[in-house]
């Protein structure tokens, strides 16, 4: 940040005399008092609490919903922005408190505030943000308006909390609860047995499909469709369970090309780990659930098309679990926010990326043992790699087997 | 104001550097001279009041209020700069105040003056009013990077510094 930017300003005295005063803009900061919107329309709740003890706080804008982790040292700062001390005077807060003072960590939490309109002053838009950051490169407008061109094809609905309320109640509310955990062993149970019958005469069972294949196609997709709506609106209703509010609920191109409903439950970030690891897990379950009673059905049907099908929705459910709670590859699905509340580690991903790329080699060159830290960084880093591997070789083996076979 | 040394100074002040010797001793007899001492306030912002000056000698101060007692130095006029000129033309109220930095004198333009220097000579009246645009264009250049440097002072001042803080 230059800070020589000078402003002259003429103070004048009560006997008619006056005094000039060139302020300096970097004075002027160390004078600035942020100020944090209203007290009613921010909302605080700590997530996590490291290895070393260090808290880590999601701070929730009430106006925007817009949702930012702080760090402890962040909160700190935070609860020190009551428009009456300046940033000096937090400085030195901070220097008291923590007994050391990196500066940079002051204006950069005043501009993250500032981006979440949590302070008084605000950013300029998003584009503005890219295009300042990067004049000079020419794809920066295509990408920023190809990315806004996907994002209006999101379609959704942010006045459905109270339908989830009224579905809560006719019967949601039986999702959660020991019983429902007990009928869902169960059932999962029967299923498992009913799956293990079916794959002794896997090839008779799906034989039949294969005489209508674009009847199959259309009614598995419109199935599974329909299992990614009801996995959505689980994680809803476990929302609502734990007394926090549905934001929206709609469809988009999840990362900008895969079809998928979606409901925003950003809001169970205020409550506990349990209400966030319940929630997480509760759309999953959803084809677990699914796929055991498909298989049960498929067990009892007659030999045909029906039972062929039913039997392949029942393994296709099976794919959409294990995609849903895998954790790895920076895909953030439910199974990487699970994994995150577990560990305490919010932002996992890129600060496993960040250290595997930069910093890892020079800790190994120093030849002494990582940290739980860094080793989970490490692994996440590792898992994620052997994953696609392991996919990518699967993958292979079976199209040789199909092609050979 | 007849001496050779006043008349030698306005030829050194842009607007009248046109002027044909016989129309600047005319002016220059038009003019009225008033002294300031330091501190002393020619015309405050929202004063009414038609008249130009030319500061003759020390330097005069333009302000803007900001707050209270405070207010911003747009200008800092030395020997030879004009100001006042606005109202001159519009009759509005000063947009700014006009304050002596140092003991300062200035020379006094009224419109009657000015009216008579055009009936007198058109030529030298449009000489008057070319240099003077060209005094207004250089101001209104200097007000663009005024407002470009008052608002870069605001964003370091607020630490609204957009591209640093977001390529850190």
């Amino acid at each position: 940040m230059a800070r020589d930017c000078r402003l002259e300003l003429l103070i004048r005295g009560g006997s008619g005399g006056f005094e000039l005063r060139e302020v300096a803009s970097a004075t002027a900061y160390l004078q600035f008092r942020p100020q944090r919107i209203a007290d009613d329309e921010w909302e605080l709740a700590e997530v996590a609490r490291g290895e070393m003890g260090h808290g880590t706080f999601v701070l929730k804008n009430c106006r925007t919903d817009r949702y930012l982790y702080l760090s402890e040292h962040e909160q700190y700062i935070w609860q020190l922005m009551n428009g009456r001390a300046s940033v000096r005077d937090i400085a030195a807060s901070y220097v008291l408190r923590f007994e050391s003072l990196d500066f940079d960590v002051i204006p950069a939490l005043i501009a993250k505030l500032q981006g979440a309109d949590l302070l008084t002053l605000r950013l300029a838009s998003r584009l503005r943000e890219v295009l300042a950051r990067h004049p000079a490169n020419r794809g920066v407008r295509p990408l920023e308006l190809a990315l806004r061109a996907l994002e209006r094809m999101t379609l959704a609905s942010r006045d459905v909390h109270e339908r989830f309320v009224s579905a809560y109640r006719l019967g949601g509310r039986l999702l959660f609860g020991v019983p429902a955990v007990a009928a869902l062993t169960v059932l999962a149970a029967f299923g498992l047995v009913a799956a293990s019958e079916l794959a002794r005469v896997a090839h008779a069972v799906a034989v039949p499909l294969a005489r209508h294949p674009i009847l199959a196609l259309l009614a598995g997709k419109a199935l599974v469709f329909a299992t990614m709506a009801a996995h959505q609106v689980v994680h809803g209703l476990a929302c609502v369970h734990y007394g926090r509010r549905v934001r929206a609920f709609g469809f988009t191109l999840l990362h900008g090309f895969l079809p998928s409903f979606f409901v925003d439950v950003t809001d169970i970030f205020m409550t506990s780990r349990r209400a966030r690891v319940v929630t997480a897990i509760a759309g999953p379950l959803v084809h677990l659930a699914l796929g055991a009673l498909f298989f049960l059905v498929a067990f009892y049907l007659p030999g045909g098309f029906l039972q062929a099908f039913v039997a392949a929705s029942a393994t296709l459910q099976l794919y959409a679990l294990l995609f849903s709670l895998y954790p790895f590859c920076f895909m953030e699905m439910d199974g990487y926010h699970i994994i995150v509340d577990l560990l305490g580690m919010p932002t996992l991903a890129r600060d496993s990326w960040r250290f595997v790329r930069f910093r890892l080699a020079g800790r190994l060159r120093q030849r002494r043992p990582l940290s739980r830290t860094e080793s989970i960084w490490t692994g996440y880093v590792a898992l994620s790699f052997l994953s696609v591997a392991f996919f990518v070789v699967a993958t292979a083996v079976w199209l040789v087997d199909v092609i050979v076979g | 104001m007849t001496t050779a040394g006043d008349l030698a100074f306005l030829r050194t002040v842009g607007v009248f550097a046109e002027l044909e010797a016989t129309h600047l001793q005319e002016l220059a007899e038009r003019l009225r001279t008033r002294a300031l001492r330091r501190g002393e306030v020619l015309f405050r912002e929202g004063d009414s009041g038609r008249e130009l000056y030319v500061v003759r000698a020390g330097t005069v101060l333009v302000s803007k209020s900001v707050l209270g007692r405070v207010e911003q130095v747009l200008a800092r006029l030395g020997p030879g700069e004009l100001l006042g000129d606005m109202s001159l033309f519009d009759g509005a109220p000063r947009s700014a105040t006009a304050t002596a930095e140092s003991d300062a004198a200035v020379l006094c333009l009224d419109p009657e003056g000015l009216r008579l220097l055009t009936e007198a000579s058109p030529r030298a009246a449009a000489a008057f009013f070319f240099q003077l645009v060209r005094v207004f264009t250089a101001r209104l250049r200097e007000s663009g990077n005024l407002v470009a440097e008052v608002t870069r002072w605001g964003l370091e001042a607020t630490g609204l510094d957009v591209e640093e803080s977001r390529g850190r």
